[in-house]
């Protein structure tokens, strides 16, 4: 059974379609990435999902439980935030949690509470006004809500906007481990490197439909090209090198050395020759992942059979 | 951040929780309502004002004459209760109803907070009810409040002594006490409709400036309107009119109309009100959060042109329906109860008339300046046959009242001192007490 299942999804604001049929699904113990460019439609289909926002069409079932019958009681089991969490700024960071538990039905201790605080390090906090919480710690604060509903499915909004980087791998450790443990995760996030940490499968969401979906394998095997930087011992020597090679295009960068965009196997094959010719690699370095590439094609294009591919490079290219 | 774990999981096809929502919602709702800085600082001076004021006038030899009672707040504490609770029908209900349930709705998308609780255990209704079942919950707390501080205050500081009623007679502590409890519990009504409406204008608006203005505005309005139109329609239908119901209690044969038809016209705005609510409510889209909305002053202008056209429409349907005030009532309020402070008067000189003695008042009232008809500056001519003790049975005495009626029914008489003496007088006993003839409080029944 799909922890999220939600079929021929439509919503229109005023003259704004937001979502056109879109389908998404998610199984219990997957991490799926939500992308799209802004107003692709990302948080108005978390915002369903949420039941904040209700679909003009189409249908949405949560642990098995259908959403529009069901109301906020198919919200059992499901955690999460939508856009930046937001909590009453007159309360505590504790306070608020026991506030939100209570809506919950009241059965969180306050052990639970504690334990919820101290997985986001906001134990020591945990007594001042939410007015002086930093984004980074209301950030923290609204995983901690999450956590405490015991989730079984996490719907998960930029979580990491506003982290320092130890936070933003301490939410990427956790949300692996929740997934370990059966949860199913849907996390749309801008950022795209926290995405490929955590992220099992993926959903492209363009003009409010689903331009592509499919797991990380078939991306990393469908996604037009990846962009590295590349420093050599003869850099003119590279070029030509790389200008010889089919499905390697290459261009010097303003910063220094050559700027590539390649597939892996293409890559694979000048490397060799780079090592034939003598040429010395000093630096290659990922610039733009397929993730990125695919994110860059599928905002380029109606679908990644109408790209056309020079063009798209040097759009990667230029990005890089 | 280092030290996350996942917690322990529940079984996958979790139980829908136990139908508690409503009272999780009520107790979170209370909660937040009780930690805001607002509330507790409404409720300090709900609680202090009625000291404050009652040792204000405790110091001071003039009186609030123009209020219902107020010449009498130096004589009886329940006067002290009386005149706080028309002045809170005027301001202080209003204000109590905006600053609790007027950000009762738009803080929630003020703060963004919508999307936290409506994603939680709570149905749109859970948390609909909730709401409104806290801030009714402290509408009624800090109204009794004001209504036990306003008791107390007079009866501590002025005394529990016996009061004159609307028709001049005077009433005793215990009787006086029950009134002016009843009078106070029955205001609830109107406050509660005035909650609504802030409700209304928390939810339509989402602006709390609105919604804890809207109450305030209304109020005003009411006030503007009660002194233009002769009609009863347009006043009767007022949420301000509501607080009005209680002066029928205070007279020699009570009248219910007014208290009836306020308490009805108060559970129908409470019920529009709240319906309309939710209707909004139940409907809505949460879409973004108040950090990713620019402002929206669209509803409010919406909300501010539909006032005005409103109070247009009611300014001119104001004449609307038979006239309240007329000459006729006037008359016949002022005569009986010019009688009774005439004859309490003479008691507290030392001169007791046997029980059911009369003078006989000959009233003709007119209404200065427009036809004896509706709200105004009266003029009333009392013509006084005295009783005499030797040769003359009669002797008539000519007494000339301004008298200010209000669309209520309610006035207030007053004379110059040459024709009725001051302020404050001598009684038997040597002592100062208050003229009952310096200012002569009455109502009648408009209906």
């Amino acid at each position: 059974m799909a922890a999220v299942r939600s079929t021929g999804l439509f919503k229109r604001f005023d003259a704004t379609v937001a979502l056109d049929g879109v389908e998404v699904s998610v199984e219990p113990g997957e991490v799926r990435g939500l992308l799209g460019p802004n107003g692709a439609g990302k948080t108005t289909l978390l915002r369903i999902l949420f039941g904040l926002v209700r679909p003009d069409a189409g249908t949405v079932e949560l642990l098995g439980r259908p959403l529009e019958q069901l109301g906020t009681s198919a919200l059992h089991g499901v955690g999460g935030f939508v856009e930046d969490p937001c909590f009453y700024p007159y309360l505590s960071g504790r306070a608020n949690l026991r506030l939100l538990a209570r809506l919950d039905g009241g059965t969180v201790t306050a052990r639970q509470i504690d334990a919820a605080l101290a997985r986001v390090d906001l134990a020591d906090r945990s007594e001042d006004r939410l007015s002086g919480y930093s984004t980074g710690m209301r950030q923290r604060l609204g995983v901690a809500a999450a956590l405490l509903r015991s989730p079984r499915l996490l719907l998960l909004d930029e979580p990491t906007s506003g982290l320092d980087p130890a936070g933003t791998r301490a939410v990427a450790t956790l949300v692996r481990e929740l997934a370990e443990d059966g949860v199913a995760i849907l996390l749309s996030s801008h950022q795209i490197g926290e995405l490929e940490r955590v992220c099992t499968t993926y959903t492209f969401l363009r003009e409010g439909s689903v331009a592509w979906d499919g797991t990380a394998a078939e991306l990393e095997s469908q996604a037009p090209a990846s962009a590295y930087a590349l420093i050599t011992s003869d850099d003119d020597r590279a070029l030509e090198l790389a200008a010889a090679h089919a499905g390697v295009r290459a261009q010097r960068s303003p910063r220094g050395g050559l700027s590539l965009a390649a597939q892996p196997r293409s890559l694979d094959a000048l490397v060799l020759a780079l090592g034939d010719a003598r040429v010395v690699i000093r630096r290659l370095e990922l610039l733009v992942s397929p993730l990125e590439s695919m994110f860059f094609a599928l905002n380029a294009g109606d679908s990644l059979d109408e790209l056309e591919p020079d063009e798209f490079v040097d759009r990667v290219l230029m990005s890089a | 951040m280092t030290t996350l774990a996942p917690p322990a999981q529940a079984p996958l096809a979790a139980p829908v929780p136990r139908e508690d929502g409503f009272r999780n919602a009520y107790a979170t709702e209370l909660q937040k309502l009780l930690a805001q800085l607002t509330t507790r600082l409404l409720a300090l001076l709900v609680l202090l004002a009625p000291f404050a004021f009652t040792a204000i006038l405790k110091v001071q030899s003039g009186t609030p004459s123009d209020a219902l009672f107020g010449a009498w707040v130096h004589s009886s504490g329940f006067a002290v209760s009386l005149v706080i609770l028309g002045f809170a029908g005027s301001w202080g209900f209003p204000i109590i109803a905006g600053v609790l349930a007027g950000d009762l709705f738009s803080s929630e998308d003020r703060y963004g907070t919508w999307k936290m609780i409506l994603t939680r255990s709570c149905s749109r209704e859970d948390v609909f009810a909730g709401k409104l079942l806290a801030v009714g919950t402290l509408v009624v707390a800090l109204s009794m409040l004001l209504a036990a501080a306003s008791l107390l205050a007079g009866l501590v500081i002025v005394g529990a002594h016996p009061l004159v009623d609307l028709s001049g007679q005077l009433t005793s502590t215990g009787r006086m006490l029950a009134l002016t409890v009843v009078s106070w519990i029955y205001c609830l009504l109107p406050v509660l409709a005035y909650a609504s409406l802030a409700v209304l204008f928390s939810v339509a608006t989402r602006n709390g400036i609105l919604g804890v203005l809207g109450p305030l505005l209304v109020a005003l309005v009411t006030q503007l309107l009660d002194l233009i139109g002769k009609g009863v329609i347009v006043h009767t239908l007022l949420i301000g009119s509501g607080f009005d119901g209680w002066h029928g209690l205070f007279v020699a044969h009570p009248f219910f109309g007014p208290l009836l038809v306020s308490a009805l016209v108060c559970l129908l705005w409470i019920a529009a009100c709240l319906s309309a609510s939710w209707r909004i409510l139940r409907r809505r889209d949460f879409l973004a959060g108040a950090a990713h909305r620019s402002p929206n002053w669209t509803m409010p202008l919406r909300v501010v042109l539909a006032t005005t056209a409103i109070i247009a429409v009611l300014a001119v349907c104001s004449g609307l329906g038979p006239a309240g005030v007329t000459g006729y009532r006037v008359a016949a309020s002022i005569g009986p109860t010019f009688n009774n402070v005439t004859l309490l008067q003479q008691a507290l000189i030392g001169r007791h008339a046997p029980p059911s003695a009369k003078l006989a008042v000959l009233p003709n009232c007119n209404r200065r300046g427009a036809a004896d008809i509706g709200p105004g500056d009266w003029l009333c001519q009392l013509y006084v046959y005295l009783p005499q003790p030797k040769a003359v049975d009669f002797q008539q005495t000519n007494v000339e009242y301004d008298v200010s009626v209000q669309y209520n029914g309610c006035w207030k008489a007053s004379s110059p001192p040459s024709f009725i003496g001051g302020q404050t007088m001598q009684n038997a006993a040597g002592k100062s007490v208050t003229n009952p003839l310096f200012v002569v409080y009455g109502c009648f029944n408009i209906f």
